[in-house]
């Protein structure tokens, strides 16, 4: 199975979700996301974790430019195994929480040499 | 994998709220509050990772605790500054304890319960505050369980906030005369929080009971503590069992209500019954009888009839009477009435309520038309029977209601 690298990205735009869960909610959200690292256990290959804040070290002299800083456009990662770009995808998607209102996931595939 | 109990975040919320705030002051309620819900996201986050903790409530305290002093550390580097002071946490913060102190839990939520039921606070106030404190619901979950508006429950929580950080000032601890002058409050507050189950119209089954067990949870520590272990806590706790009792058998399979003489019997909780019965033994200790006495007798009343027929209603008629007597509402006598109507006849029946004058919330309400719309009928007096019956399904509250009076009153 091939390796891809999932992103989860803040969507352009979007408002922030203030709302927080309730206790109920989050019980709720804790059993489903056990659910789904059950359902996909084989391909869940990193879980990965949230990403905070980065810097871009740049050769000298930098060139001209805007550069973002990593954290604006990516809350988290995580590595799963596939053998299509589409399961990959899949498999992302029925991640609990990851689509949501405002927040997406971007999916590339790893190319391991061999 | 550990295994959590069906309501472990609700209830773990209130336990680390509870248990916080007696540390902090509850004047910090709401750093307290956002400190266990960052506690309870992290515990979401990491533990379907790395696996829950085996022990995940001590978990939690350590990440919510440690929070918490981040916080009220920051806000006291933020008022040194400010005003020129020195530094000045809490004392109490700092002595992060060394073991995780299980037996203080009790302590806590019981004490939670008597400071929201702080006398300058409104008693819907107070309410809403035990939801939100001691059960973990939200505002929005509160709303809908209350049915009000998210806005009024707000306001509702504001103003019990606004009296506790009032009261984080002269940072008091609740004294034994506090416990003593204030546990009246307490039991109407739970009394009050499980007839919202009980009696609520909601469709979903499932949170009516929620609520009922709430109120069963929190008067379960009022019953094991020796402050609040009184006959009227053990009536309380009798009735509410009582009622349970037979709270499934209320509705038929489509979630329509029936009434008590179409109930199963044979679904009534015989655990439940058990248990009220026993907490109803208890109660009947010195020469109290409270309000709460009167009706765990009338709900036990129920519970051990065979039938409808052979319910001893002369029994059920005396309880109303003294209920009557001990929280006067024309309620008791509409539904001693009732009673009544059931042992001697409906012309009794009507005969007790011969003279009262009902206020308007109850002349207007479905309830009043439909006993007087059932006994006219019974009495013979079909004009009389067929206004009162218009006048009960026009203020039926729900589609539930509507079809069980139609039911009953169309015979």
């Amino acid at each position: 199975m091939q390796k891809f690298l999932c992103l989860q990205r803040s969507l352009p735009g979007a408002e922030r979700q203030a709302e927080k869960p309730s206790p109920a909610q989050m019980q709720a959200m804790y059993a489903q996301f056990n659910e789904w690292r059950e359902k996909f256990q084989k391909n869940l290959v990193d879980l990965g974790g949230r990403l905070g804040t980065g810097r871009v070290a740049l050769p000298k002299p930098a060139p001209d430019g805007p550069l973002v800083e990593v954290k604006e456009l990516v809350g988290g990662y995580m590595i799963v195994a596939a053998t299509s770009l589409d399961e990959a995808i899949q498999i992302a998607s029925e991640c609990p929480g990851l689509l949501r209102p405002g927040s997406g996931v971007e999916v590339i595939e790893i190319h391991t040499p061999g | 994998m550990t295994e959590l109990g069906e309501h472990f975040f609700r209830h773990e919320y209130g336990r680390l709220v509870a248990i916080l705030s007696r540390r902090v002051g509850v004047h910090h309620l709401d750093a307290v509050e956002d400190a266990v819900q960052y506690a309870l996201l992290m515990a979401v986050e990491r533990w379907p990772r790395d696996a829950a903790p085996e022990n995940p409530s001590a978990w939690l305290f350590r990440v919510a605790h440690n929070r918490l002093v981040g916080e009220l550390r920051r806000r006291a580097r933020h008022a040194a500054v400010a005003e020129q002071h020195s530094l000045g946490v809490p004392d109490a913060i700092d002595e992060v304890p060394a073991a995780f102190l299980a037996g203080d839990v009790r302590d806590d939520l019981l004490r939670m319960l008597f400071v929201c039921c702080d006398d300058a606070i409104p008693a819907e106030s107070q309410l809403v505050l035990a939801l939100k404190t001691l059960c973990g619901f939200d505002v929005r979950e509160i709303a809908e369980r209350l049915f009000v508006t998210e806005a009024n429950v707000y306001k509702r929580l504001e103003r019990a906030r606004s009296r506790l950080s009032e009261l984080g000032l002269e940072r008091s601890e609740l004294t034994p005369n506090h416990l003593a002058s204030r546990l009246p409050a307490v039991q109407a507050i739970l009394y009050l929080l499980f007839t919202e189950g009980y009696l609520s119209s909601h469709a979903d089954g499932a949170i009516r009971r929620e609520l009922c067990e709430e109120a069963t949870r929190l008067t379960h520590v009022l019953a094991e503590h020796h402050v609040s272990a009184t006959p009227e806590t053990f009536a309380l706790l009798a009735l509410m069992h009582l009622h349970s009792a037979r709270m499934t058998a209320r509705q038929d399979a489509s979630g329509g209500l029936l009434l008590l003489e179409e109930q199963d019997r044979s679904l009534w909780n015989q655990r439940e019954i058990h248990e009220g019965m026993s907490w109803l033994a208890r109660s009947a200790d010195g020469d109290v009888f409270s309000r709460y006495h009167a009706e765990a007798g009338i709900a036990a009343e129920h519970c051990l009839a065979p039938s409808f027929a052979e319910t001893r209603w002369d029994r059920i008629v005396d309880c109303y009477a003294l209920l009557e007597r001990l929280a006067p509402s024309p309620l008791h006598t509409l539904n001693r009435s009732v009673a009544m109507a059931e042992w001697r006849g409906p012309a009794d029946g009507l005969a007790v309520l011969e003279g009262l004058e009902p206020p308007t919330w109850l002349a207007g309400s479905y309830l009043w038309s439909a006993v007087l719309a059932d006994l006219h009928r019974r009495c013979g007096h079909i004009e009389l029977a067929r206004r009162h019956t218009d006048a009960a399904l026009d203020g039926a509250p729900s589609d539930a209601v509507r079809r069980t009076l139609e039911r009953r009153l169309a015979r």
